[in-house]
C-alpha cells in the first residue's frame, strides 16, 4: 500500500486517447506487415516432417500454437481499424435517464459516493436506483441525492431484470447504465450523448477506467488485462463497426433495446445485448475517454470469481447468439463476436501447453524434434515484433500515463488462472450453470479456493521432479541416460517457466489475504475531479 | 484518382519498409545462428556435465563395471598403441537415440565391446561439430569412442568462414585442408576432444584411395594432398596440445593404389579396413568369404607393422548362409591374421549410402550368428 497515493490523484480527471495519425498508422502498417511475412517464415519452418516425433501429439502442439498465433493476427487485423469518432456536441434538451442497481449485501456508502457523483453530472437527467435490498437505507441514500428510488425485487436475471423492468417504468430517450461501483465524472453525458445525433447509433460506450488497482498484485493485473481492449482494441473494433457494450457504463438509445425487447439477460448480458443490437442493424460508438472510474477486484478469489462468470457467460455468445444471428450480423461482426465469444478457450489451451512436458516426463511423449537455434532464429523476429506491436498501439491507451507497460503482472495472472478459464470452457461445452455471483466489492480474507489448483500445479512438478530423479537414478538405462539429458532438463525448463507464472498467481492470492478492509470510494474527493483537457 | 495514388503508395511504402525489417532480421538470425548454436551446445553440454557430476555420479554403474578389465587400456594410451589382444566392437546406427542395441547385442553375443563407433560429417552444423554427447555416453558406458571423421567439405557457409566461392568445394579439397582453409573447424574441434579428455580413436579420410566413393577419393585430389592434408590436420591437434587421439587410417584395399597415401609411421597409430560381404545383392557382388575379402590383402596391411582394425564386420543374407560366414571368418582369427587387434561389428539395420535401397547389415536380432562368433572366439581364440 505505499505508491497507492502517489498515483491517486493523476487518476481523476478527463483524458481521452490520442487522435490516430495518418504517420500513426503508417508505422503500425509497417509492424503488422513485418509480423505478418515473419509469421510466413515461422510456419514454413514449423510444418517439415522431421520435426514431428509424435504424429498426434505434434497436430495438438500445431493446433494450440497456431491458433494462439491466428487471434494474434486477427488483433493485429483489428488495430488496422483503429478510430476515434469525432467528438460531436451534445444537442440540448435530451431526455436521459441513469440507471444503478443495488442487490442485497453491497456497501451503503459505495451508493451514497456513487449517487452523489450521478447528481453532480451536468447534462441534465434523471438517476434511477434500481433496488432489490429490501433495506429501507438504500430509499434514504437514493431521495438523499435527488435518484428516483425504484424497488424491483424478485425479477429474474440480476441486473438485467431489474434494467429491463425500469424500461418500462421509464420516459427518457436514453439510458445510461452505470455500474455502481464506478464514479462517474460530471462531463459523462457530455462526451456521448453527441453520437446520437445519427439514428441509427443504438449505443455509445466509454472506455472503463479504475481507481484501486494499486492495490493488490491482483488488481494491478486485472486492470492491466484490461487496458488494451479499452484503448486500441475497441478503437480497431469501432473502426470495423463492431465495438461492444461491454464491463460498464454503456449509453443506450431505448428505442434500440426496446426493439430487441430489452437488455439480455445471461451471465455476459452486455455482450449478449450488443450482438443482438447489431444484428438489429443499430450502430455502435465507442469513444475512448476516460469519464468514470470504478473498481477492479482486488483480491485474488474475486478475480476468479468474476472471470469464471465471464468465460462461461461469453460462450453461450458463441453457442446461442452467434450462429442464431449469423445472416443479420456483418462480415467483420461475426469475425469479431466469434473471435471475442471464443477467447476463453485459452483456458483449453494453455491447459495443453501446460501438460506436454508432464507427458514426456511420465509417458515419454515429445510432441517435435526441433533444433533451438532453428526455433530461436525464425520465432524471435516473431515474438519481437509481437511485443514492439503491443507497445506501439499503447500510444492510442485512453489514458496512457497511467496504463503504459509490460503488463507483466497482467500476463502472470492470465496465465495461472487458466484453471478458471478451463471450468467456464467445460461448463459452457456440457451447458452447466454456475450461480450468479456478483463481483465483490471489497477485498475478501482468506486464500481463495481456486488457489487449489495452482498449489496442486506446483505440488506436481516438485513430486516430477523428484520421480525422474529417482528413476535417473535407479531405472533409466544406461544406453539412454546421458542422450536423454538435455531433453529432459529443457522440459523441465519449459515446465518451470509455467510454475512461475503459477507461483505468481499463488502470490497474488497470498497477498489476497492480508488486504485491508478497505471502502476505497471513501476517500475520493468528487470536486477533485479535474475536466480541463487533458 | 489523387486519392488511389496516396493509398497505393501508402501501402507500398510500408510494405517495403516492413520487408527491409523482415530481411534484416532474417540476415542477423543468419549472422547470429552460428554463435547462437554454439552458446546453445555449449549450454547444453554444460546441462550433461552438471548432471553427471551432481546426479549420475550417485548411479551404480553397471556396464563399465563389466568392462572394469578394459580400464587398464583405456586409461593408457600407449597400451592400445601397441595392444595385446583383440578388442570387440560395434557401430549401430540406433546410437544418437539410444545406446540399447548395443546392450543388447552385447547380450546376444555374450561379450562386452569395448570400442563403439559413430561416424561424423564436417560442416557447420550443431551435429557436425565433435560428438561430446555421444562421447561421454561412450565413455560412461565403459567404452572408448571410435570416430569416423568424414571430411565433406559442402557443408560450410564459405562466406561466414572467407572461404572462396567455388563450384565444388570438393574438388582439391584436401589441399584446401592442407593449407590450412579448415582450421577454425579443425581447431574447435581439436580443443573439443582435448576438453573431453579421455583417449578417442579417430577415423580420418577413410577409403581415400577409392575414385568411386567419397569426395575425398583420386577423382578430386592427389596422394600427395592426402597426406599433406593428414599430417596437417594431425599437427594441428598436436599443435594444441592434444594427445588423446589415436589416428586410425583406412584406406580401400580392393583399390591396390595406397601405400602412396601412407602418410608415415608418426601419424598413424592404427591401420583400418572394412570388410564388408555384399553378397549377391548387387551386380557388382558375389558370395565372397572372409578370406577372400580381407586375407587377399592382409599381407599388404601388415607391411605398415601397425594394429590392423577391422573397422566394419558384416555381411548380408542374400546369397548364402551368414552364420556360416561369420563362423569361418572368426574361427582361428588370431592365428590367421595375428595383427588383427579390433574386430568392428557393423550393425547397421538401415544402410542406403551404397545402393539405392536400404541394405540390413545388423545381427543383434540374428542369434545364430551371435551364437557361432560366440563359440568360434570361446574354442579358437
Amino acid at each position: 500500500m505505499k505508491k497507492k497515493q502517489s498515483n491517486f490523484d493523476g487518476l481523476w480527471q478527463f483524458w481521452q486517447a490520442k487522435d490516430v495519425t495518418k504517420t500513426g498508422r503508417f508505422i503500425f502498417l509497417i509492424l503488422v506487415i513485418a509480423g505478418v511475412l515473419s509469421i510466413i517464415r515461422f510456419f514454413d519452418w514449423w510444418f517439415h516432417a522431421e520435426h514431428i516425433a509424435s504424429l498426434p501429439l505434434f497436430i495438438l502442439l500445431s493446433a494450440i500454437t497456431w491458433y494462439g498465433i491466428t487471434r494474434i493476427i486477427l488483433i493485429w487485423i483489428n488495430y488496422l481499424g483503429v478510430k476515434k469518432p469525432a467528438r460531436i456536441k451534445a444537442e440540448e434538451g435530451l431526455s436521459v435517464a441513469i440507471f444503478t442497481t443495488s442487490s442485497p449485501g453491497e456497501p451503503l456508502s459505495m451508493f451514497d459516493k456513487t449517487l452523489e457523483a450521478c447528481a453532480n453530472i451536468s447534462y441534465p437527467h434523471t438517476t434511477y436506483l434500481l433496488d432489490d435490498t429490501q433495506d429501507p437505507a438504500f430509499k434514504e441514500i437514493a431521495e438523499k441525492h435527488g435518484a428516483v428510488w425504484l424497488e424491483l425485487v424478485g425479477l429474474p436475471g440480476a441486473k438485467a431484470g431489474k434494467v429491463n423492468k425500469a424500461l418500462q417504468m421509464v420516459e427518457e430517450d436514453f439510458i445510461l447504465i452505470m455500474d455502481p461501483d464506478h464514479i462517474p465524472f460530471p462531463n459523462f453525458l457530455d462526451e456521448v450523448l453527441g453520437f446520437f445525433k445519427d439514428e441509427k447509433v443504438g449505443f455509445v460506450q466509454v472506455s472503463q477506467a479504475y481507481y484501486n488497482q494499486y492495490r493488490s498484485f491482483t488488481a494491478q493485473g486485472a486492470a492491466e488485462q484490461t487496458y488494451t481492449f479499452y484503448g486500441p482494441t475497441m478503437m480497431g473494433m469501432y473502426g470495423y463497426g463492431t465495438s461492444v457494450a461491454i464491463g460498464a457504463n454503456c449509453t443506450f438509445r431505448k428505442k434500440a433495446l426496446e426493439s430487441i425487447e430489452g437488455h439480455g439477460i445471461g451471465l455476459a448480458e452486455d455482450l449478449i445485448t450488443s450482438i443482438r443490437l447489431h444484428a438489429a442493424g443499430w450502430k455502435s460508438v465507442f469513444n475512448p475517454v476516460v469519464v468514470s472510474r470504478g473498481l477492479v477486484p482486488e483480491d485474488f478469489g474475486s478475480y476468479c470469481k468474476q472471470q469464471l462468470k465471464w468465460s462461461r457467460g461469453v460462450f453461450e455468445v458463441l453457442f446461442s447468439e452467434w450462429p442464431r444471428l449469423f445472416k443479420s450480423l456483418s462480415f467483420w461482426q461475426k469475425i469479431s463476436y466469434l473471435a471475442v465469444s471464443s477467447y476463453y478457450l485459452v483456458g483449453v489451451t494453455t491447459f495443453l501447453f501446460v501438460a506436454i512436458p508432464f507427458l514426456y516426463f511420465w509417458g515419454g511423449w515429445l510432441p517435435a524434434n526441433m533444433d533451438f537455434t532453428e526455433f530461436l532464429v525464425y520465432g524471435t523476429p516473431v515474438i519481437v515484433i509481437a511485443i514492439a506491436i503491443y507497445l506501439y498501439v499503447q500510444r492510442w491507451l485512453s489514458h496512457p500515463p497511467s496504463e503504459r507497460g509490460l503488463h507483466w503482472k497482467g500476463m502472470v495472472l492470465k496465465f495461472a488462472v487458466w484453471p478458471v478459464f478451463f471450468l467456464g470452457a467445460l461448463l459452457a461445452v456440457v451447458n452447466a450453470e454456475i450461480p450468479y455471483i456478483p463481483t465483490a466489492k471489497k477485498a475478501v480474507k482468506g486464500l481463495s479456493p481456486f488457489t487449489r489448483p495452482l498449489i496442486f500445479q506446483v505440488i506436481l512438478f516438485v513430486l516430477t521432479l523428484g520421480f525422474v530423479i529417482y528413476n535417473r537414478l535407479y531405472t533409466v538405462s544406461e544406453g539412454i541416460l546421458i542422450l536423454t539429458s538435455q531433453k529432459i532438463w529443457g522440459m523441465f525448463a519449459f515446465a518451470f517457466v509455467s510454475i512461475i507464472m503459477v507461483i505468481g498467481g499463488i502470490y497474488a492470492a497470498y497477498e489476497s489475504r492480508n488486504l485491508e478492509e478497505e471502502e476505497p470510494w471513501s476517500d475520493i474527493d468528487l470536486d477533485k475531479i479535474k475536466l480541463g483537457k487533458k | 484518382m489523387k486519392n488511389t495514388v496516396k493509398r497505393f503508395v501508402f501501402v507500398s511504402g510500408a510494405l517495403i519498409l516492413a520487408i527491409g525489417i523482415v530481411f534484416t532480421f532474417t540476415l542477423l538470425g543468419d549472422q547470429s545462428s552460428g554463435p547462437i548454436s554454439g552458446a546453445l551446445h555449449a549450454l547444453g553440454n554444460k546441462v550433461i556435465e552438471i548432471e553427471q557430476d551432481y546426479l549420475l555420479s550417485q548411479r551404480e554403474p553397471i556396464r563399465s563395471k563389466e568392462l572394469s578389465w578394459f580400464q587398464l587400456y583405456r586409461d593408457d594410451i600407449d597400451r592400445l598403441k601397441q595392444p595385446d589382444t583383440i578388442f570387440l566392437g560395434v557401430y549401430d546406427n540406433n546410437y544418437q537415440s539410444s545406446f540399447e542395441h548395443i546392450l543388447k547385442m552385447e547380450k546376444a553375443l555374450q561379450s562386452n565391446l569395448p570400442f563403439i563407433q559413430i561416424y561424423t560429417a564436417w560442416g557447420d552444423k550443431a551435429r557436425e561439430q565433435f560428438p561430446m554427447m555421444y562421447a561421454r555416453t561412450i565413455y560412461d558406458l565403459g567404452s572408448i569412442p571410435l570416430i569416423t571423421w568424414e571430411p565433406w567439405l559442402n557443408d560450410f557457409k564459405r562466406e561466414e568462414h572467407n572461404l572462396p566461392a567455388v563450384d565444388d568445394p570438393n574438388i582439391g579439397g584436401l589441399s584446401a585442408i592442407a593449407n590450412g582453409d579448415y582450421d577454425f573447424y579443425i581447431n574447435s574441434w581439436a580443443n573439443d576432444v582435448k576438453s573431453f579428455g579421455h583417449t578417442i580413436f579417430i577415423r580420418f579420410g577413410h577409403e581415400m584411395n577409392d575414385p568411386y566413393r567419397y569426395p575425398w577419393g583420386p577423382q578430386n585430389n592427389e596422394p600427395e594432398d592426402f597426406i599433406a592434408a593428414w599430417k596437417h590436420v594431425v599437427n594441428s591437434f598436436r599443435n594444441l596440445g592434444v594427445d588423446n587421439v589415436i589416428w586410425v587410417w583406412a584406406p580401400q584395399p580392393a583399390h591396390l593404389k595406397y601405400g602412396e597415401y601412407y602418410p608415415g609411421d608418426e601419424f598413424v597409430d592404427w591401420v583400418g579396413v572394412g570388410t564388408l560381404n555384399y553378397g549377391t545383392v548387387a551386380s557388382w557382388s558375389q558370395w565372397w568369404t572372409f578370406d577372400e575379402i580381407f586375407g587377399n590383402y592382409h599381407h599388404w596391411l601388415d607391411m605398415f607393422n601397425k594394429p590392423v582394425m577391422i573397422t566394419e564386420l558384416g555381411c548380408l543374407k542374400v546369397g548364402g548362409e551368414r552364420d556360416e560366414w561369420f563362423q569361418d571368418a572368426m574361427t582361428n582369427l588370431p592365428i590367421r591374421y595375428p595383427n588383427i587387434k579390433s574386430i568392428v561389428f557393423f550393425n547397421d539395420d538401415n544402410d542406403a549410402t551404397t545402393l539405392n535401397k536400404s541394405l540390413d547389415w545388423s545381427i543383434v536380432d540374428d542369434s545364430l550368428s551371435c551364437s557361432v562368433i560366440r563359440r568360434a572366439i570361446d574354442e579358437t581364440w
